[in-house]
């Protein structure tokens, strides 16, 4: 029961520090998304703290290794548009894949090179 | 009009909610089971296994998409707290990430912009509308960030968060085989491009691959909304306004 109500505690953080992103963004209008604002709070809170608390290191890598669940309702909600995707079907279909392949090939590229010339290594981390 | 009649309406639209929402986590498990049984491939993206059979049923009994939203928003607004999570491997990987500031900056600004003008570029060239092809500009950027360049440069949101999710799942599947077929081995390069083209269903399909991947992929979803957010507008009404 401690545990849970420990756990219960961690997942309020990441609630907390993500509301606390999203008030600041709306009262500053910055352009960015509250998350962002959210993690560097919680980044900020730990680097403080000098540890990561377990029960927030238990929370934080469950709901990361399923953040998939969390991303299902937008993959329904594709189904309200697909009228306006059959309009230029195979334009998009062609753009997103090809753009797709093009910019993860263009950025891994870029990452994997620079990080020769910089670093003198494959890295391979 | 009575007390009591407000709190049949309030329980009727929570239950429905909860509903919507344990449908969602059966489908989620299945997927989740499908993709266990094919030996972990990401071609079996679980939320295109999950989404699928609930937009099949919801098409089948005829049910409004907006109705199972009453549901699914909820499980949308979580996204923001689990996202905030990154904080904790990105912590941990510190050192990793400040070592390579560097290839990070390069590999962000090669990739966004190719992100962007590659799927502008192609739109364009196979005849969609400039609608589209507006929508089309933001697409590997995360939701309502892409959303809301979208309408700064007069495309349509909604469609634009649907070309969001198709992005993302297509990187998500494609990706691990595509980073070998082109000799992508670091994992920190696989995990910076994951998040740079597929954004948050490509941070949590690298978590898959490992924590490095993931705690990158999670930076380069982060640093991409944002300096597609600042650039794209404007370079936007430089050139095509």
């Amino acid at each position: 029961m401690r545990a849970f109500s420990r756990l219960a505690l961690a997942f309020l953080a990441l609630v907390a520090c993500d509301t606390a992103g999203r008030v600041i963004v709306r009262g500053l209008s910055l352009p960015v998304p509250g998350t962002v604002i959210g993690i560097l709070i919680l980044l900020a809170a730990i680097v403080a703290l000098r540890r990561v608390p377990e029960p927030l290191k238990e929370t934080a890598e469950f709901l990361l290794a399923h953040l998939n669940f969390f991303y299902i309702p937008a993959g329904v909600g594709v189904m309200a548009y697909a009228a306006l995707l059959a309009d230029d079907l195979w334009p998009i279909l062609v753009a997103l894949f090809a753009s797709t392949f093009l910019a993860m090939l263009a950025a891994g590229l870029a990452f994997q090179w620079t990080s020769r010339l910089t670093q003198g290594k494959d890295g391979g981390a | 009009m009575s007390d009591i009649g407000i709190k049949l309406i309030y329980w009727d639209r929570v239950l429905e909610a909860g509903f919507w929402i344990l449908l969602t986590l059966f489908f989620y498990y299945l997927a989740l089971r499908i993709q266990q049984a094919l030996g972990g491939t990401p071609l079996a993206n679980p939320v295109l296994l999950a989404s699928a059979p609930i937009i099949a049923l919801l098409v089948a009994a005829d049910i409004w998409v907006g109705d199972y939203m009453g549901g699914g928003q909820a499980l949308i607004w979580l996204l923001g707290p689990a996202t905030v999570g990154l904080a904790v491997p990105l912590y941990r990987n510190f050192a990793c990430v400040r070592s390579a500031l560097v290839p990070m900056a390069v590999s962000l600004a090669v990739g966004s912009a190719v992100a962007v003008l590659s799927a502008v570029l192609i739109g364009d060239a196979m005849g969609a509308s400039l609608e589209t092809v507006r929508s089309l500009a933001p697409k590997s950027v995360t939701t309502p960030i892409a959303m809301g360049i979208a309408e700064e440069i007069g495309g349509y949101a909604s469609l634009t968060a649907a070309f969001v999710i198709i992005t993302g799942i297509i990187g998500a599947a494609f990706g691990s085989m595509f980073f070998n077929l082109c000799r992508i081995g670091d994992a920190r390069a696989r995990g910076f491009a994951m998040g740079i083209a597929a954004h948050g269903i490509g941070t949590a399909r690298a978590f898959q691959e490992d924590e490095v991947s993931g705690t990158f992929s999670g930076a380069a979803m982060a640093l991409n909304g944002i300096v597609t957010a600042l650039v794209l507008p404007l370079l936007w009404l430089a050139f095509a306004g």
